[in-house]
């Protein structure tokens, strides 16, 4: 599977084309067909491209909802990642 | 705008824009949504259907009047609705509740539903966490429109076998927390 840094994970933010791939709990996530990641933003708050495991504590759902979309890699370098 | 109305938010920690901008996308998700259910409900029928049809007609006018509720405070803040209602319908805060490819299947109509519901519990929740203790109007709002959707959701799961939720159908006029929010 895929390794990304942070780095490799910022340039799809899903803005230009890009697909949007966001990070949770060491894994990387392909939101793109999302409704709700429209334009690499979700709910006002948060955007594609960068590590949400800390603002998903905070969310008004589990990460149970990311369980709908693909894995595409792992985070390198993340406290919960490989 | 009312401006002292918008310092005091500000004031107070939130941002505005942000908030401005999550009203508006949740107004977007009610009046669209009104628009889906009324699809929706046309085509609940036969047995299995007529019996649901009653709770989506009078979720269908809640989030209508959720959509009428959320106007004022978003023009108080110092914001706007978009001026193309095509523009309107593609930032909603929810993915459409589009009748199912087989429209018959009444369990697959609950299920768009109830996730359109539960879209909803959560975009309330979010904007209750922002204006808690800070924005009072909005919060007593988004609160207010919180229990009418956790009722719609109860009601739906309910139906889909996820077991009793202690919600009875509306008794009378519709939204009786959201109604004083209505001019």
């Amino acid at each position: 599977m895929r390794r990304f840094t942070l780095e490799d994970l910022a340039r799809y933010d899903g803005k230009d084309g890009q697909p949007a791939y966001i990070a949770y709990g060491g894994r990387v996530y392909d939101v793109s067909e999302s409704f709700l990641w429209q334009g690499g933003r979700h709910q006002v708050l948060h955007d594609a491209g960068t590590d949400l495991t800390a603002a998903l504590d905070q969310a008004p759902h589990g990460e149970d909802l990311l369980e709908r979309f693909p894995i595409v890699g792992l985070l390198i370098g993340s406290e919960e990642g490989p | 705008m009312a401006k002292v109305t918008r310092e005091v938010v500000e004031r107070a920690g939130v941002d505005v824009d942000q908030l401005l901008e999550l009203l508006i996308k949740n107004a977007a998700a009610e009046l669209t949504t009104y628009y889906y259910y009324t699809i929706l409900r046309v085509n609940l029928i036969g047995l299995e259907g007529e019996g649901i049809k009653e709770i989506a007609e009078a979720a269908r006018i809640e989030d209508r009047n959720h959509f009428e509720a959320l106007v004022p405070r978003i023009y108080e803040l110092g914001g706007s609705l978009p001026a193309d209602m095509k523009a309107f319908h593609d930032i909603s805060a929810c993915p459409p509740a589009s009748l199912p490819e087989d429209p018959t299947d009444v369990k697959a109509l609950l299920k768009v539903l109830v996730e359109a519901e539960r879209c909803a519990v959560r975009g309330y929740t979010q904007i209750c966490n922002m204006t808690f203790g800070k924005d009072h109007r909005t919060y007593d709002l988004a609160l207010a429109i919180l229990h009418e959707e956790i009722q719609h959701e109860s009601w739906f799961s309910e139906f889909l076998g996820e077991g009793p939720s202690g919600h009875f159908l509306r008794r009378g006029e519709t939204s009786p927390f959201v109604r004083k929010f209505l001019e």
